[in-house]
This record gives structure tokens, C-alpha cells and sequence, in this order.
């Protein structure tokens, strides 16, 4: 993003805090009440690009060298500090950084005592057995919103997120009778794929595709499984994830149960670039628009 | 071999029930996988459309063949070495082929030149596992390749390549989860590529196997007997070893790491009544062979819990730990490979390297607690405001490291000088095992895993564990060979357990692997006093112990004979290093390095006596652990790289080159 630009964007934001503050006081952490959150330092990819969409993007990030590989999109602002491993952030560096908050999903609960001498933890749920992801993502949007101060941004991301799904769902019309299998290619033999509460399974069913993998999935919303439980009856697409472990594609292609599988051989079979599939909003609308991008090509092969 | 065992019973019978179950369970998956009505098809199909039987002929039957081959490869690689090594716990990966293997795998897949790749992901594997057994022959080699030096050497260079293999994955993890998969021995095949693969390559190391049957009897006297024979040994054990490892590297390379058949499948033939050689290269393979198709088909048949891949690998380590326990009550042929006599270097004033050792640490600790890196990277010294201010994320650790690596350097040379066993380490115990089994069922059982709970989970499973072994030792009056069988089924099921979980994908798991490759990052005040509180006890106890100590290295007749009551001192021994273990363990994970290391260590440097050599380790323990800390602080910043991976790091290399030279 163009520094001078974000400058500009901050400073729009900062003159709504007021009211911000004002109307949403009971929702709000008690900290906020007095002023916005604006330094928030980031332990989860997900919250990060929420954060980056809402126009505040944090000041530092875990794993942040890795950005370009799961999430790509929002582009990640070079001033943000990367704070090393996602389990392990770096306490030393985050106590010379001074953040207002720091956001936290309950993945990392067991340093959360620690973070917590550091600034105030908020911790995020997305994945809970009870909840969907994107709804859960969608929450948290709404809170990161109010917690820096520009509710409104919320509603915009929220506007534009039904209006990407809107678009998807009509350009995707037309494959909509084939149900789509969603994996991230392991290895020659295995695929994780994702099914029933994950974020990708509530983004199908906004944009109106159905999911090929009815079988029980973990509580991240995915299951590892061989290649050969893949076999579907009736007309059926299968969308892979980038990065592809190297040579993989090479040796499925000489695969016999592989090239059986019906999506394989009527050749409804789609790359996509890589999506966070542990994202939130942001990840929600760019595999939406990747979807609607890739796939309906495939028609003209 | 013992010749202590009168009856001789027939191997067939066990085999025959094995292969029968196999057989039934076989028919019984298949049967569900296709009506049997349609069986004939299976063998007049020529083009085959139907989805079902693609996968009966291209899944289903070649993971039988696949099973079939790799638990034949591997049982007679475990037998090979198990005579070569004349150690009955020698097992393919004993040699650290596989972890080789893997290391060189991971590495190929994040940098893989493409030229690597061409040369296909067996191949490179294969490598791996080549160079890492040459690393052990060539450690072992100024010892005349002597069935213990080549196990040592293994034993550390397979931890120091696991080390390594973690390090990729805590840097890497989106990107290697399929090694995992590979790495915890998943069957599942799609096509016959792997079974040919495997066939060719098998059937001509099993002919070479079979060559060297004539010279690997005569290995089985001992080494002056064999030689006034005229053979000449070293070639014929680099010949032995060299097919042992071919054999594990293509099982390796071309499905994954299967460890514990390689270990059992001998072990059951020879139980079975297979005890001379020819018996065993015949039987263990075919042990090998029915255990590998009966896991394998049991795994099929009660599939993974919801959402997860239960690898083959795994469930062999499921089954494997009780059959060895089980075995532990038969007695096992043969005895463990006795310490070799060496007449060791002992320094003439201990007194005044401990006291330069205890200086350097002092020092070492005000390093570690003063220097680090600014926000920018830079390096800084904080003394002051500044140094009270960083003192939460450097004091603790600092402290509770030093803590740790002292309980384990005692441990490690009370485990060593009781066991007279140089391979026994505090992980041998199976406590640390156990602090991990415990923290498991914690993460796995509760949605938000408190810090509390984590811990209480740690020390109930360490103390389970250890109350386990207290009742199996006391039947045994606790003799070295049981418990060190025990701890080391254990510590297997442990890291099978661990690789299907990250196999998994589960992101629970990277934060098991976190605590369990020693990351000292979650350490606070109150567990730094209770850290504190512990070492203080238990290293003050120690102490009383030295007299025993030094009595027990006498051997058990001539310290029953001086007075020692065996059993019991054993029992509080045993006691004292569970003790250490655990607390060390809770801190900084179940590190095992520094517990193998130190007392190695202080030998190497002259400590011969248990009273310098215990003092000796412990200081070394906390030297290691405090600069592994530093590092793993300092050198990757602004990542955090774990203590207990660092100390493997920086001990390995010092370690095997001591040993090399000697």
C-alpha cells in the first residue's frame, strides 16, 4: 500500500472514534471505551488481513516472511514487524513495540499469561465446535471494527463481501449442478480436504456451489485422506490449493486411480492460487473471486 | 544366543494364527469392498471402468503386497543387524537410516534443486539414508566398527538429523505436513509402481542376505574365534550392514518409516523358537511380513478417529510397545551388548575442572542474562531499568534452563552408572514419555489447554508412568535390560503417537511440538521457583547416592558382595532420577540429549568416579542448557528457536566428534 495514502485513510479514520466510541461502548473492550485500539500486534494471519481491510493494519505480525504464500491478498504493509513463529512471538520485540492490544485466537491460550503482561489479550474464537467460521469471522470483524475505533469499515467490508459473493454466485451459476471438491495436494497419495465447518464450506454455500466431501472432517474443518476416497458418482470438479509440494502433479498424472476419478478424466480439475483456508473475511472473498475466476474456464478446455 | 533355553518350540504355530488372522481380515475388508460374487471379475477384468474395482486392484490388493514386503524388508534388516550388532534391540533404525531419510527428504522438498527432483523422491530419500549410515561407519570406524560404538553413533547422528527435520518443520510447517504422512508410514497406495518398486529391489537384497549366511553364522562367535577363521570382520559386517540398510532404505524411500517391526518381528521369531541364524533369516521375515498385513489390515478395518489418517507406522508402534513388554516377561535370548572394557583417561585434579567449569557458567549466565537483540536486530547489553524491564522474558528461562539441564546431566549419569549402559538415558525411563502422554491427552482432550492444566496433565502422566514402572521393575527386581526395553517401547509409541498427530494436520499438534523439542519460551517466575525448588531437593539428595554409585559399576555379584542391597538401592536410584527426569522434563520438554551427553562428557574429560562425574555432568548439563537457551534466543531473532533442540545442536556435533576420535 502507498504510505501517503494510508496516512490519509488513518487520519479519516481517527476523526470517527469519538462517535465510534460513544455507540458501541457496551460491546467494546473496557479499554476501548476511553480511546480506539490502534496498535494491535497480530498472532493469527486471519485477524491480521481483517485488520488490513478495516483500513488499520497491525504493527506486528507473526511468521509475517510466510504472508505471501498462504494469504498474498491484502498485500501486507512493509512496516509491519514480523514477530518469528506463530506459536512462539517474540516477547522481547513485542514489550519494545508497545501495542494498545494484542489479538489472539484461542489456539494460543497457553501464552496468553504470558502476552498478557505485555498489553491487554483479545482473543478471537474462529474455530469453535459450535460455530461457523465465516460467521464467526464476520463477528470478529464487527468487534475488530469497534475496538479501533471506525465501526462503519465493518459494514463496508461487510457490503463488499456480499457483493463478491453476489458476483461469484452468478458467475459460477452455470457450474453449479457439480458439486466441488476443495484439497491441498500432501503428497503423491494423500490430500487434505475440506468439508463440513470449515471457512471454505461457508463460502460455498453463500455462492451457491455444493461440496463433494460429505465425510467427517476435524475441528479445523478438514481431514486427510488418500486419494482413492475421492471417488464421487455423477459429474464432479475438484479445486487444488497452491503451493503443490514439488513433482506431486507430475506423478499423479501417472496414477491409475487418479486419472479414474470422473472429475479427472471429463478434466474439471482447477489450480487455484493459495487462500488462506484458516483466513477470515478477506480469505472468504478472495477464494469467492479466485472461484469465479478459475473454475467457469475450465469449461473451454 | 543364550543357550540357556532347553525347549525348543516351533515357530509355524504363531506364524500359522498370524497369517490367519491376516488372512481373514483380508477377506472380510475385501468382501465389503467388493460382493465376493464379483471376485472372478478381479482376475478376468482387463479394462476396468468400475470405480470398485479400480480400487480393489490398484489400492486395496497392492497395500496388501506393499504390507507383505515391507514387514519381510524390515524384519530381516532388524534381524541382520541384530546379529551384526549383537544387540537385541538393534533395529533398522537404530542405524539413524530413517531419520536420515527423512532429513533429506524435508530438505529436498523446501530447496529441492530440480535436479533432486528428477531424481524422484525415493531417490533422494534413499541418499539421505546411505549418507546418514556412512556418517555412523565412519564414527564408529576407529573403533573397529564394534557392535556398540556403530549403535552410539547411530543413536546420536538419528536424534541429530530428527533435530534437524524439526527445525524445518517449526520454520516450515504448512509446507511438510506430507512428509509427516510419509514419515509416520502411511500404506495406502494407488497403483502397483510401489509394489514393483519394492519387489525387484527386495528380492536382490534378500539374495545377497542370503550369500552372507555362511559368513554372518561365523560372526556369531566372538571376535577372536571368528577371525582365527580367517574372515575378516570388518568387511564382513560393513557387507552385513550395507544389505541391512539397502533393505530398510527401500522400504524407507519408497513407503515411510515403520519402525517397530524391524524391532519385534525378529524378536517374536526367536520367541517362536527361530534362534540360529538360518532360522532367524527365514522366520523373521515371514513374522515380519504376517505382523506388517495384520496391522495394516486391523488399521483398515477400525479406521481413524473422525477427520484424521491413522498411519500404518503408527499402529505398528501401537501394537509393538505391548508385544514388547509382553516379551519382556519370556526371557529374550541373548543379552544386552555388555559395556566394552576400556581403560579410561581419568584426570589427576577433578577438583580444579569443576571449579573452571562452574566459573565459565558463571560467567555464561551473565551473558545470557545482559546480551540480546534490540527491535532493530541490533545487539544490546541491558543492565538497570532496561534489564528489569526484559528480566520476565529472560530471567525465568534462563534460570529454569540451568535448572533443567542440571536434574537431567544427574539423571543421565545416575541412569548410565546404574544401567552400566551407555545408550541409557532419562528418556530410557519412559518418565519424560509419560510428561508427554500426559500434555497430550491435556491438548486433545480439553478445547483450551490453560497452562495449568498443561502441566497437571505433564506430571500426572510422568507419575503414572513412573508408578507403572515401579510395579513391572519390582516383578523384574528391576534389572537393567527390562526397564531399558520398557522405556524405549514407550518412548516409541511416543513419537508414532506424535507423527500421526502431526500426520494429522492437526494444528494442535505443532503446539505439542513445540513443548516436546525443548522450547522454554512459555517458562515464568512461578514455574522458574518451582524449577529452582525441585533442583535444589533432588540434586541434594544425589549426593547420598554416590557410594552406590560407585559400587554398582562393580558389577551386580561383587556389589551384592560388598554388602549392596540390590533391589532396593536400585529402587531409590530409580526413584531419584524419575524425580529428575520429570521436573527437568515439565520444564524444558523430554529433551534427551543432555541426559545421553553430559555424563559422556564429564567421562571424556577425565570424571571417571560417580562423585566428579555426577558433579562433572551436572554443571555441564547447565552449561549446555543456558547457552541453548541464549541461542535460541539470540541467533534466529526475532524466531525462537528451542532450547532443548539447540543443546541437541550443539551437543551432537561435540559428542561425535569425541566419540569418532577415540
Amino acid at each position: 500500500m502507498n504510505p501517503r495514502l494510508k496516512g490519509v485513510h488513518l487520519k479519516e479514520m481517527t476523526r470517527r472514534q469519538l462517535a465510534a466510541g460513544l455507540a458501541y461502548t457496551t460491546l467494546v473492550p473496557r479499554a476501548a471505551q476511553a480511546k480506539p485500539l490502534r496498535r494491535l500486534a497480530s498472532m493469527d494471519y486471519g485477524l491480521a488481513e481483517t485488520l488490513i481491510c478495516l483500513g488499520c493494519p497491525p504493527i506486528a505480525l507473526v511468521a509475517a516472511q510466510d504472508w505471501n504464500r498462504w494469504v498474498v491478498e491484502p498485500p501486507l504493509p512493509e512496516t509491519v514487524v514480523n514477530l518469528g513463529t506463530s506459536r512462539e512471538p517474540n516477547l522481547e520485540l513485542l514489550q519494545a513495540l508497545k501495542p494498545d492490544a494484542i489479538l489472539s485466537t484461542p489456539y494460543l491460550a497457553g501464552i496468553h499469561h504470558r502476552l498478557e503482561a505485555i498489553a491487554p489479550v483479545v482473543s478471537l474464537p474462529l474455530y469453535v465446535p459450535e460455530g461457523t467460521p465465516l460467521a464467526l469471522a464476520e463477528a470478529a470483524a464487527r468487534k475488530l471494527a469497534l475496538m479501533i475505533g471506525a465501526p462503519e469499515a465493518a459494514e463496508a467490508l461487510q457490503a463488499q463481501e456480499q457483493a463478491c459473493f453476489a458476483e461469484a454466485r452468478a458467475r459460477l451459476a452455470a457450474r453449479a449442478h457439480m458439486p466441488v471438491f476443495l484439497v491441498n495436494l500432501m503428497d503423491e497419495r494423500h490430500v487434505r480436504i475440506y468439508g463440513a465447518k470449515s471457512l471454505f464450506q461457508d463460502v460455498l454455500d453463500r455462492i451457491g456451489l455444493r461440496n463433494a466431501w460429505t465425510g467427517a472432517t476435524n475441528y479445523w474443518g478438514f481431514a486427510t485422506v488418500g486419494i482413492e476416497a475421492l471417488q464421487h458418482y455423477g459429474e464432479a470438479q475438484l479445486v487444488y490449493f497452491d503451493p503443490v509440494p514439488p513433482g506431486v502433479l507430475a506423478s499423479l498424472a501417472r496414477n491409475p486411480i487418479w486419472n479414474a476419478l470422473s472429475f479427472v478424466k471429463a478434466g474439471h480439475v482447477c489450480g487455484l492460487p493459495p487462500a488462506l483456508m484458516f483466513g477470515c473475511v478477506p480469505s472468504a472473498m478472495r477464494f469467492a473471486r479466485l472461484m469465479a475466476e478459475r473454475l467457469p474456464k475450465l469449461e473451454r478446455r | 544366543m543364550s543357550m540357556l533355553v532347553s525347549r525348543a518350540p516351533r515357530p509355524w504355530p504363531l506364524a500359522a494364527l498370524l497369517i490367519g488372522l491376516a488372512l481373514a481380515a483380508t477377506v472380510w475388508s475385501l468382501s465389503r469392498l467388493l460382493p465376493l460374487s464379483d471376485w472372478l471379475t478381479l482376475l478376468s477384468a482387463t479394462d476396468v471402468v468400475d470405480m470398485r474395482l479400480l480400487i480393489a486392484t490398484q489400492s486395496f490388493l497392492p497395500r496388501v503386497a506393499v504390507s507383505l514386503l515391507c514387514g519381510a524388508a524390515l524384519a530381516l534388516a532388524g534381524a541382520i543387524f541384530q546379529q551384526v550388532l549383537r544387540n537385541p534391540l538393534a533395529a533398522p533404525t537404530t542405524l539413524g537410516i530413517a531419520a536420515g531419510a527423512k532429513l533429506a527428504l524435508g530438505l529436498a522438498t523446501l530447496w529441492g534443486a530440480p535436479a533432486l527432483l528428477s531424481f524422484g523422491r525415493d531417490g533422494v530419500a534413499m541418499a539421505g539414508g546411505v549418507i546418514a549410515m556412512a556418517a555412523t561407519m565412519a564414527l564408529a570406524w576407529r573403533r573397529g566398527l564394534s557392535p556398540l560404538a556403530v549403535v552410539l553413533a547411530g543413536m546420536i547422528l538419528g536424534l541429530y538429523c530428527g533435530a534437524l527435520s524439526v527445525i524445518l518443520l517449526l520454520f516450515k510447517e504448512h509446507y511438510l505436513t506430507g512428509l509427516f504422512i510419509w514419515g509416520s508410514g502411511s500404506l495406502s497406495q494407488q497403483g502397483w509402481d510401489v509394489v514393483q518398486g519394492l519387489g525387484w529391489r527386495l528380492a536382490v537384497l534378500a539374495i545377497c542376505a542370503g550369500l552372507l549366511l555362511r559368513p554372518l553364522t561365523l560372526l556369531t562367535l566372538d571376535d577372536a574365534g571368528a577371525r582365527s577363521l580367517g574372515l575378516s570382520l570388518q568387511l564382513m559386517r560393513l557387507a552385513a550392514l550395507t544389505v541391512a540398510v539397502g533393505l530398510t532404505a527401500v522400504v524407507v524411500s519408497l513407503v515411510g518409516v515403520i519402525g517397530f517391526i524391524g524391532l519385534v518381528a525378529p524378536a517374536v521369531a526367536r520367541f517362536a523358537g527361530a534362534r540360529r541364524l538360518g532360522a532367524q533369516l527365514l522366520w523373521a521375515p515371514l513374522f515380519g511380513a504376517a505382523l506388517l498385513w495384520l496391522t495394516d489390515q486391523s488399521v483398515q478395518i477400525f479406521d481413524g478417529p473422525a477427520g484424521s489418517l491413522l498411519p500404518t507406522g503408527t499402529v505398528t508402534a501401537l501394537f509393538g510397545a505391548p508385544m514388547i513388554l509382553w516379551l519382556m516377561r519370556q526371557r529374550i535370548a541373548g543379552g544386552l551388548a555388555a559395556a566394552e572394557a576400556r581403560t579410561e583417561w581419568r584426570i589427576p585434579r577433578p577438583g580444579l575442572l569443576l571449579s573452571a567449569l562452574a566459573f565459565g557458567l558463571a560467567v555464561l549466565l551473565a551473558l545470557a542474562l545482559t546480551l540480546g537483540r534490540g527491535p532493530d536486530g541490533g545487539w544490546s547489553l541491558a543492565f538497570g531499568a532496561a534489564f528489569v524491564d526484559l528480566s520476565p522474558w529472560r530471567v525465568p528461562r534462563t534460570l529454569a534452563s540451568l535448572c533443567a539441564g542440571a536434574m537431567l546431566g544427574a539423571a543421565g549419569t545416575i541412569l548410565q552408572r546404574l544401567m552400566r549402559n551407555p545408550m541409557a538415558s532419562p528418556e530410557v525411563l519412559g518418565i519424560s514419555a509419560g510428561a508427554s502422554f500426559g500434555l497430550m491427552a491435556v491438548l486433545f482432550l480439553t478445547s483450551v489447554a490453560s497452562r495449568d492444566l498443561q502441566i497437571l496433565g505433564a506430571t500426572l502422566g510422568a507419575g503414572a508412568v513412573l508408578v507403572a514402572m515401579l510395579l513391572l521393575g519390582r516383578r523384574s527386581s528391576f534389572s537393567p535390560e527390562r526397564m531399558l526395553l520398557t522405556g524405549i517401547a514407550l518412548g516409541a509409541l511416543l513419537d508414532a503417537l506424535v507423527g500421526a498427530l502431526a500426520a494429522s494436520g492437526d494444528p494442535r499438534a505443532m503446539l505439542l511440538m513445540t513443548w516436546m523439542t525443548g522450547s522454554t519460551y512459555g517458562v515464568d517466575w512461578v514455574q522458574m521457583f518451582w524449577a529452582a525448588g525441585a533442583a535444589a531437593l533432588l540434586l541434594a539428595l544425589a549426593p547420598l547416592a554416590l557410594r552406590w554409585l560407585d559400587l554398582i559399576a562393580l558389577g551386580d555379584a561383587a556389589s551384592t558382595a560388598l554388602g549392596l542391597r540390590l533391589s532396593l538401592v536400585r529402587l531409590l536410584l530409580l526413584l531419584l532420577t524419575a524425580g529428575l527426569t520429570a521436573a527437568g522434563t515439565l520444564v524444558v520438554g523430554p529433551l534427551t540429549f543432555v541426559g545421553l551427553m553430559t555424563p559422556h562428557l564429564a567421562r571424556l574429560l577425565g570424571l571417571q568416579r560417580a562423585a566428579p562425574q555426577l558433579a562433572g555432568a551436572v554443571l555441564l548439563g547447565a552449561l549446555v542448557m543456558v547457552s541453548a537457551d541464549w541461542l535460541g534466543r539470540i541467533v534466529a531473532f526475532p524466531w525462537q528457536m528451542p532450547a532443548g533442540l539447540i543443546a541437541t545442536l550443539i551437543g551432537g556435533p561435540v559428542l561425535m566428534t569425541l566419540l569418532a576420535r577415540r
